[in-house]
């Protein structure tokens, strides 16, 4: 309360700190309590009992875990992310060349939810118990329901391999060719958005519902408001802060669901990198994305923060 | 009533004559004309190929699975080559190579041949590059050169290796990891010697860049030694989901896709746009038994186990008839195969229930697996298992990654057998001798049966071919009469491509060469 946005921007990012080196402990614990020897890996397919050995000694697989780990910390702290321990590329680079793909299509997929769950959300509520409501609410649980791998293979089968709308794999980078990339990320983007538009649409439509059954609605309406007026001015800007919150949410939904979805568009995002690499145990790799995207959600937790801050002095008071 | 068989024959006129000698002279020229039509090899194009592996290293010697080398023969060439079909071995980097003792490997090099990087192939290179593949830290190929005990250069372009044994795979060795020799200049220039991700070899192509798990790029060295590739380069695009890989073939993004399974076949069957294409590979499916301990000690019970399958339905139904239904570690065909034995065990319950019996195990018997954990290992798995269960042989399953199924089995020593695809060796010895000597990882009993290491000795020792085809035989015949394995059926190398990519060869060991693929306009 005493400092305001800055001061709540200030205390989250001193707390960035901690949650980053708990973060990255678990995801190194969990790696390596997973069963799978990576030395086993790097020796190949019919490697001897010895040079398995011989690699677990060359790349420290035999030192205990706690010593593995600030080794990597220790590191990371100077920006070095290390190299992963199967194709030997640069960590950082790695995540480098990744991320922009994966950025995209969560963002994409996230303004395409806004678009179409927002107003959807809003039709519902405004005409609420009207066989539109009931229809964009059945839509929105359709939406939750279908899986976005399976959706995305639907959308492939029916606009790449049909119509040849669109392309059926891979992507494009965003610097180089913006336009182009975006027509790459589009199916991948309605794959991912359709949970969006329907979880949006849904708590847009609670919390809107919500709004303008409350007392002060009722006061406006009595004040002779339009009922544009009440919706647009002070309807939608209470339900701003749920819309904020929701979508902040969601991208760290969509940053889990890309996993899978880049895998069926073959894009070579991080969600591929760290499935991959968590399979084969390449704790390097995996480390450095665990990073980079706790990095990622608290900083969207905190846009979000700051956002709903500055748009209800309430929240901005509190801080 | 009579049938005149001539009624319907028009009378003969000068007309009919000259119509119908025209007819028979275009019948004639059919074939060649034919031949004209057909597409002729065209140099040109840029091949996309897919494939679902990211390879590990672009080094030949810190790699280390097979698909790897869809990648590394199209800039590497080994010493020594082999025949796509029967694996029979041909000059390549090496002219000819001859023992001219048990220990002493002689090896004759070809001259004018330039690494990529401008600098000379000769003896010089030759003697780094297999003392690197001895000593650097990060080889894995340091046990396939372990009966070496020297190399040196014996004149410009000859190579003498002196070996601590005899040793008859070693020529084969030199077709795989080992042989594929590495530019000593690109090594020296590596920052620690690591040229993981920066190939330079004397192959028809030329690196330029590899996007990691995305796409591996080369173009055609022009300065090529042998016959000039085609293509003008290869985008090898990596799309590590099956189906996924397939769909860039059917949506035109890409013109071949590579090491695909049964499922993806039948898919792409069903396309008339694509061709699909399945041929005998040295990799097939089976079961590593531990038995040096617990009840698959007993052979026995190993050979109940192997008398209860049938494999030709595992075959149909597994890969689609595409392998072999068969319990050989090799292809039909194949010249260390013994065509005597290649169906040594059948289905057979009767049997398979009585040898149960007989060692104890009347009431049926359960046998601890680990096996893979995709949908297709388990599909396997299912399968076989309902097959053992009719001799009364339940399997106790426990999936997971293939790396951590050979922790628990070969590491820790759990479970009684771990299903497995495996081989795809240029040499039977070394099959034999990586699955099944002592000191084989994947031996997970550590020991040899009576019998096996005289077998195995002869097998390195025998340098003559058609004695060396009997050894192999021989222990053909020893390792499924001690049922020291559970082999199901052999797999085969499964391509998806569209018709306008031609001269393509996955080989026996499903590592292609890409110099022969051409592309129609």
């Amino acid at each position: 309360m005493m400092y305001g946005v800055p001061g709540m921007v200030a205390q989250r990012l001193m707390q960035l700190v901690p949650v980053m080196i708990v973060a990255t402990f678990v995801v190194f614990s969990l790696v390596y309590m997973m069963p799978g020897d990576p030395a086993m890996m790097i020796a190949g397919d019919y490697a001897t009992a010895e040079r398995i050995a011989e690699i677990r000694h060359i790349y420290g697989f035999d030192r205990p875990m706690l010593m593995q780990y600030f080794f990597w910390l220790g590191n990371a702290v100077q920006g070095d992310l290390g190299h992963s321990l199967f194709s030997n590329e640069s960590v950082l680079r790695l995540i480098l060349a990744r991320l922009p793909h994966t950025v995209l299509l969560v963002l994409y997929a996230l303004v395409l939810g806004a678009v179409f769950g927002i107003p959807l959300g809003i039709l519902a509520a405004t005409r609420q118990g009207t066989t539109l409501d009931k229809v964009i609410t059945s839509i929105a649980s359709l939406g939750v329901a279908v899986p976005s791998f399976w959706l995305g293979i639907i959308l492939v089968t029916l606009f790449s391999l049909g119509y040849r709308w669109f392309p059926a794999t891979g992507a494009v980078s965003v610097f180089e060719k913006p336009l182009e990339s975006i027509y790459y990320a589009t199916l991948p983007a309605i794959a991912l958005s359709t949970s969006v538009v329907a979880v949006l649409a849904r708590q847009v439509r609670s919390a809107l519902l919500e709004v303008l059954g409350s007392q002060y609605i009722r006061t406006l309406r009595a004040k002779g408001l339009s009922s544009g007026a009440i919706l647009w001015k002070h309807g939608l800007r209470n339900v701003a802060a749920t819309m904020l919150t929701i979508a902040g949410l969601q991208v760290n939904r969509l940053f889990s669901s890309a996993v899978i979805i880049e895998a069926v568009f073959a894009i070579p995002g991080v969600g591929n990198l760290i499935s991959y690499s968590a399979l084969n145990k390449d704790f390097p790799v995996v480390q450095g994305v665990a990073l980079v995207l706790v990095l990622v959600v608290i900083l969207t937790n905190l846009l979000v923060d700051v956002l709903n801050a500055t748009f209800d002095p309430r929240v901005a008071a509190s801080a | 009533m009579t049938i005149n068989p001539f009624a319907k024959i028009p009378d003969l006129t000068r007309r009919s004559l000259l119509a119908g000698t025209a007819a028979a002279g275009g019948l004639a020229l059919l074939p060649a004309m034919a031949r004209a039509q057909a597409p002729q090899p065209r140099s040109g194009g840029t091949l996309r190929a897919v494939m679902p592996f990211n390879p590990a290293a672009l080094d030949p010697l810190t790699g280390r699975n097979n698909p790897d080398f869809n990648a590394l023969l199209l800039m590497f060439d080994a010493l020594i080559g082999f025949d796509p079909q029967t694996l029979e071995l041909q000059p390549m980097l090496a002219t000819s190579w001859k023992f001219t003792d048990p220990t002493t490997l002689v090896l004759e090099l070809r001259q004018g041949v330039e690494f990529h990087d401008g600098t000379p192939f000769n003896a010089e290179a030759v003697v780094f590059h297999l003392q690197r593949c001895m000593t650097y830290e990060r080889s894995n190929v340091k046990s396939d050169l372990a009966v070496v005990s020297k190399v040196e250069a014996t004149g410009p372009y000859q190579v003498s290796i002196k070996l601590k044994y005899s040793d008859a795979t070693l020529p084969a060795i030199l077709t795989d990891r080992a042989g594929l020799i590495v530019s000593p200049a690109s090594v020296k220039a590596a920052a620690g010697g690591n040229v993981d991700r920066a190939p330079v070899g004397t192959g028809p192509f030329k690196f330029v860049e590899w996007q990691d798990n995305a796409l591996i790029k080369v173009v055609k060295n022009a300065n090529y030694w042998g016959d000039k590739p085609y293509l003008d380069g290869v985008d090898m695009r990596i799309v590590n989901e099956f189906n996924t890989a397939v769909r860039t073939v059917t949506a035109g993004e890409s013109d071949i896709v590579l090491n695909m399974s049964a499922q993806q076949m039948a898919v792409a069957k069903r396309d008339p746009k694509l061709v699909a294409e399945a041929t005998p590979s040295m990799i097939y499916y089976t079961a590593f038994l531990n038995y040096g301990e617990g009840p698959l000690a007993d052979v026995r019970v190993r050979q109940a186990m192997n008398w209860a399958l049938d494999r030709p339905v595992l075959n149909q139904v597994l890969w689609g008839g595409l392998g072999g239904g068969h319990c050989s570690m090799f292809p039909s065909g194949f010249w260390a195969n013994d065509p005597a034995t290649e169906n040594f065990y059948k289905l057979d319950l009767d049997r398979a229930k009585s040898l149960l019996k007989a060692a104890g195990f009347a009431n049926g018997i359960e046998i601890a697996t680990f096996t893979w954990a995709d949908q297709a290992a388990v599909q396997r798995q299912e399968v076989l298992g309902a097959q053992l269960a009719e001799a009364g042989i339940r399997l106790k399953v426990t999936p997971a990654q293939p790396a951590q199924t050979m922790q628990y089995f070969l590491t820790e020593k759990k479970g009684h057998m771990l299903m497995t695809p495996t081989g795809g060796l240029p040499d039977p010895a070394t099959a034999y001798d990586r699955q099944f000597s002592a000191t084989a990882y994947r031996n997970a009993a550590k020991i040899e049966l009576p019998g096996y290491r005289e077998l195995m000795d002869a097998s390195m020792n025998t340098f003559d071919n058609a004695k060396r085809k009997d050894v192999l035989f021989k222990m053909q015949r020893f390792v499924l009469e001690n049922a020291l394995h559970l082999p199901q059926f052999s797999s085969a190398g499964i391509i998806i491509r569209t018709p306008k990519v031609h001269g393509f060869n996955f080989s026996l060991l499903q590592r292609p060469r890409f110099h022969k693929v051409w592309m129609e306009a």
